[in-house]
């Protein structure tokens, strides 16, 4: 069956069955790898992709559920890595090996939508995924910063 | 060391009488061997056009840009970036120009070991890229390259190449006005042989190492989503399998039945792998820890989806073998501790008269504490991808040492090494978990059933985490004797271990070494079906735990303040980074403030790899603060450590590691338990095997760099931060509550209070 997904502005049609989770739908059907897999059961926030602009965990999402909404992905977060918190994470260190930072970007990126000056509350509210390399300071600390570039 | 790499053909059995090979569905190879070797490098961004090899590490372009390649794969240590600086030091190139790529390992095995021989590198265990041997190799090799180029201008100018200075990617010669950058020359430079080999210079003439902190040079594909962890290859044609081990580690496929699931979407076949021994010859000291393949079934598919739904949907019967004994976690638990009531299996120290004094004592303190299974957990679940033909192999793979993946992968595949193509990708996390080859073992003899086909296996995050290389269950007896001033004179220690266990922080440590005069260390092993592994900072994570809270125990029955105690233990060590460390952090924490009764302050003080030496491995020592509300809810509101490793060279990298060292012991320690059920690992996923999140995380989080000494080493700050952190935070509890926390996880215990 084909599926039509709006991903990072472009429309592409995958012929896949539809209740095939749209994480593996980006990786493994359109070669989309900056979304990770890291649980698989909506635990850890690696597979975090916008659905219409919402953090969502797209390991539990069937794909078709995101037929017609607006996808965004690590790839299309930004043009050229030009976000605010993208240029952050590279300055401020934040990564360590990096896999959970996809995840994280998404998400910090999507609470800041809504959130545009979040308090720690709200940061360890939103920021649920998991980092096994530790790297949360870093994160809030990046976070807070970025939001701070974006009212300037 | 040559001798080491000569692997010999392995004899490997493809099939059982019982079970088969496997089915494969035939699949339609056709072109996708070429084009596989084609796209070998997907995530490699070739150099410039013109690109020049000065050496086998060292290449430069005609637009500057400066590739470095580096023996020790990336997992998140910063590793390459720090490799490249200490080149780029005495390079003096550019540092916004250098880029950096893994080493092949066919062309080490090919060219005269060109990689492995120098500097010890293939031993690739990432975080030690700052021994003497490797650094001064790095050095050496940027001194060399920048001496060519001087030679190479100096002869373009004909000028003395001592009048010329190279500094940021620039050759000048002052005299005459003249400048050339590094890619202008580097064709020429390459051609230069010099007679002698340039001396590096002191590192107290350094002005980049130690002096910069640049961020890691991997961060910018890690933010656009570019980066390619093992599991993100993509080699045309490739398929996909969903790999399933026996649930009782040790056990046997019965039966299978692929009719069952042969027509489900995209299936191409199954493949069977027999257990077998252990691949024995690979070098180094890593050896053959439990990585030969496990008994284990993969489903293969065009999508990963795809096989891992025929794989649930496929009807298995396994054979549990002996490990089914073992019903539950509290038989396993009981088994270490009876053999702690007996004389130790094997007397690993005995100095003084620990026994007789024990016998003796008036003053004596007793404790038993057991630590439980754990999982390294990295967030990339094991994966890799292979590609077997009759005379070739090409594996990409996530490995965190490449040369243990290359030999592995060479013997399971029965392929001469020199046909072998390791891909070393990025690797999103390891923590001891992807030293030992066993996931490469696994891919290859997945791989090898659908010979001419790319194919990637991917573990589910269960079945990773219920087919580990674990921390293991260690139970401990310590007995101490006091003297009149309260300070032990005797120490008597017994282990029980499912394992031949390494006791670091124990027998390599301060109070066994010189400090406790009567030392009796006794060990027991225990026969267990489980397997183990690598766990950051092994045999410490478990030790320093026992060791620092039952300090803290002697302490209490002295009637002595814990850090007063310690500092008049350490008052007799030659290395002053001990007692340096205790007052740093207890000045930074504000140790010994008045809190009421719900909350408390913990102290622990350990070494890692410190080999029973003074002025060796690196010093911690950490303060933690703790809330327990009567309710028995347990916050860790603050973490302070102190630390020294000597000296070192990129403080933000450092400042990483120690931060994610310390939440990586807190996790183990509030947090990790695998628990067993007829045979079986019962935790799967992060919903029973939790992790800490941004909310749980200690509100400060400090590292003090004030107890630094300045001693002529640079070690490793990776793994030390993972041992004083649950003692600190389990004596920090006993302050608060008065109870005495001697397992982990501490969430599992009962912390009310009245
Ligand atoms: S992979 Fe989706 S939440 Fe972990
Ligand atoms: S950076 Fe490694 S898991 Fe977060």
């Amino acid at each position: 069956m084909a599926l039509t997904l709006n991903i990072n502005g472009k429309s592409h049609t995958v012929a896949v069955d539809p209740e095939t989770p749209l994480l593996w739908v980006l990786r493994d059907h359109l070669g989309m790898t900056g979304t990770k897999f890291g649980c698989g059961i909506s635990q850890c926030g690696a597979c975090t992709v916008h659905l219409d602009g919402a953090a969502t965990r797209s390991c539990r999402v069937p794909a078709q559920a995101a037929a017609g909404m607006k996808i965004t992905t690590i790839e299309g977060l930004s043009a050229d890595a030009t976000h605010p918190l993208q240029k952050l994470w590279v300055e401020m260190n934040v990564p360590q090996c990096g896999y959970c930072q996809a995840g994280m970007l998404m998400t910090a990126a999507a609470l800041l939508e809504q959130i545009p000056n979040p308090t720690d509350a709200d940061i360890d509210a939103w920021m649920t995924n998991i980092c096994r390399c530790g790297t949360y300071p870093r994160i809030r600390a990046a976070i807070h910063r970025a939001a701070e570039a974006l009212r300037a | 060391m040559a001798q080491t790499l000569r692997m010999t053909r392995r004899q490997f059995v493809i099939t059982s009488a019982q079970v088969g090979g496997g089915m494969a569905l035939s699949i339609a190879a056709g072109d996708a061997v070429a084009a596989a070797l084609a796209h070998r490098e997907p995530w490699s961004r070739p150099l410039g056009r013109g690109a020049v090899e000065i050496n086998p590490w060292i290449s430069i372009s005609p637009d500057d840009s400066v590739l470095i390649r580096v023996a020790s794969p990336e997992s998140g240590n910063g590793v390459m970036t720090q490799c490249a600086m200490t080149v780029t030091e005495e390079l003096r190139c550019d540092w916004a120009k250098v880029r950096v790529e893994s080493i092949s390992l066919n062309r080490d095995y090919q060219e005269n070991l060109v990689y492995s021989t120098p500097g010890d590198f293939v031993a690739t265990f990432a975080g030690r890229s700052t021994i003497p041997e490797r650094m001064e190799y790095l050095l050496q090799l940027g001194a060399s390259a920048r001496e060519r180029l001087k030679a190479a201008a100096a002869e373009r100018w004909e000028v003395n190449p001592a009048e010329i200075d190279a500094s940021n990617g620039v050759l000048t010669h002052k005299a005459s006005g003249r400048s050339l950058r590094y890619g202008e020359i580097a064709d020429h430079a390459a051609t230069i042989k010099l007679h002698y080999e340039p001396a590096p210079k002191p590192a107290s003439e350094w002005t980049f190492l130690g002096k910069a902190s640049p961020t890691k040079l991997t961060n910018a594909s890690i933010v656009d989503g570019s980066g390619v962890f093992g599991i993100d290859v993509r080699v045309p044609g490739m398929k996909y399998a969903a790999l399933m081990q026996s649930p009782v580690h040790g056990g046997r496929l019965k039966s299978y039945d692929f009719d069952v699931i042969k027509n489900m979407p995209g299936v191409r076949g199954v493949a069977v792998v027999e257990p077998s021994a252990p691949r024995k010859q690979v070098r180094w000291r890593l050896s053959d820890q439990d990585n030969a393949p496990q008994a284990a079934i993969a489903v293969v598919a065009d999508h990963y989806w795809q096989a891992r739904s025929a794989l649930e949907a496929l009807p298995v019967q396994w054979d549990p073998g002996d490990g089914a004994r073992w019903k539950t976690t509290e038989q396993l638990y009981d088994a270490a501790l009876e053999v702690l009531e007996k004389p130790g299996e094997t007397v690993d120290k005995d100095q003084g008269d620990a026994l007789q004094l024990l016998a003796s004592s008036k003053r004596r303190v007793d404790a038993t504490y057991m630590t439980p299974f754990c999982d390294q957990a990295p967030m990339e679940p094991l994966n890799g991808t292979a590609l077997v033909t009759a005379d070739r192999v090409d594996i990409w793979h996530p490995s965190a040492i490449s040369i243990q993946a290359y030999c592995t992968a060479a013997e399971e595949a029965g392929i001469r090494p020199e046909n072998v193509h390791l891909h070393q990708t990025l690797v999103g996390g390891s923590f001891g978990r992807r030293l030992f080859g066993d996931d490469v073992c696994m891919v290859i003899a997945v791989a090898k059933r659908f010979a001419g086909t790319p194919i990637q296996v991917i573990w589910s995050r269960e079945e990773m985490t219920r087919q580990g290389r674990y921390r293991s269950l260690k139970a401990m007896k310590l007995s101490a004797a006091l003297g009149g001033d309260g300070l032990p004179i005797a120490l008597h220690t017994r282990l029980g271990a499912f394992i031949k266990s390494g006791q670091n922080g124990l027998m390599d440590g301060a109070y066994a070494n010189g400090l406790i005069p009567n030392v009796r260390v006794e060990s027991t092993r225990v026969p267990l079906h489980i397997l183990h592994g690598a766990y950051r900072a092994p045999g410490y994570n478990s030790i320093a735990f026992f060791v620092e809270s039952f300090i803290d125990e002697c302490a209490v029955a002295s009637g002595m303040d814990p850090l007063e105690y310690r500092l008049r233990i350490f008052d007799k060590w030659p290395d002053a980074g001990w007692k340096k460390c205790l007052e740093e952090v207890a000045a930074k924490s504000n140790w010994g403030e008045r809190l009421p009764r719900g909350q408390g302050q913990g102290l622990a003080i350990s070494n890692w790899a410190m080999r029973g030496k003074p002025h060796s491995g690196t010093t911690v020592a950490v303060v933690a603060k703790v809330n327990v509300t009567r309710a028995g809810e347990l916050t860790v509101e603050r973490l302070d450590l102190a630390f020294d490793c000597g000296r070192i060279l990129n403080r933000d990298a450092v400042l990483a590691q120690l931060q994610g060292g310390m939440l990586f012991g807190l996790n183990m320690s509030l947090n990790e338990e695998l628990t067993i059920h007829d045979g079986q690992i019962v935790e799967g996923n992060f919903d029973r095997y939790p992790m800490l999140r941004m909310a749980e995380i200690p509100k400060k989080l400090e590292v003090h760099f004030g107890a630094l000494s300045g001693h002529d080493r640079f070690n490793e700050v990776g793994e030390p931060p993972v041992g004083p952190v649950g003692p600190a935070v389990a004596n920090a509890i006993f302050r608060a509550t008065g109870k005495r926390i001697r397992t982990m996880p501490f969430r599992k215990h009962d912390l009310r209070w009245t």
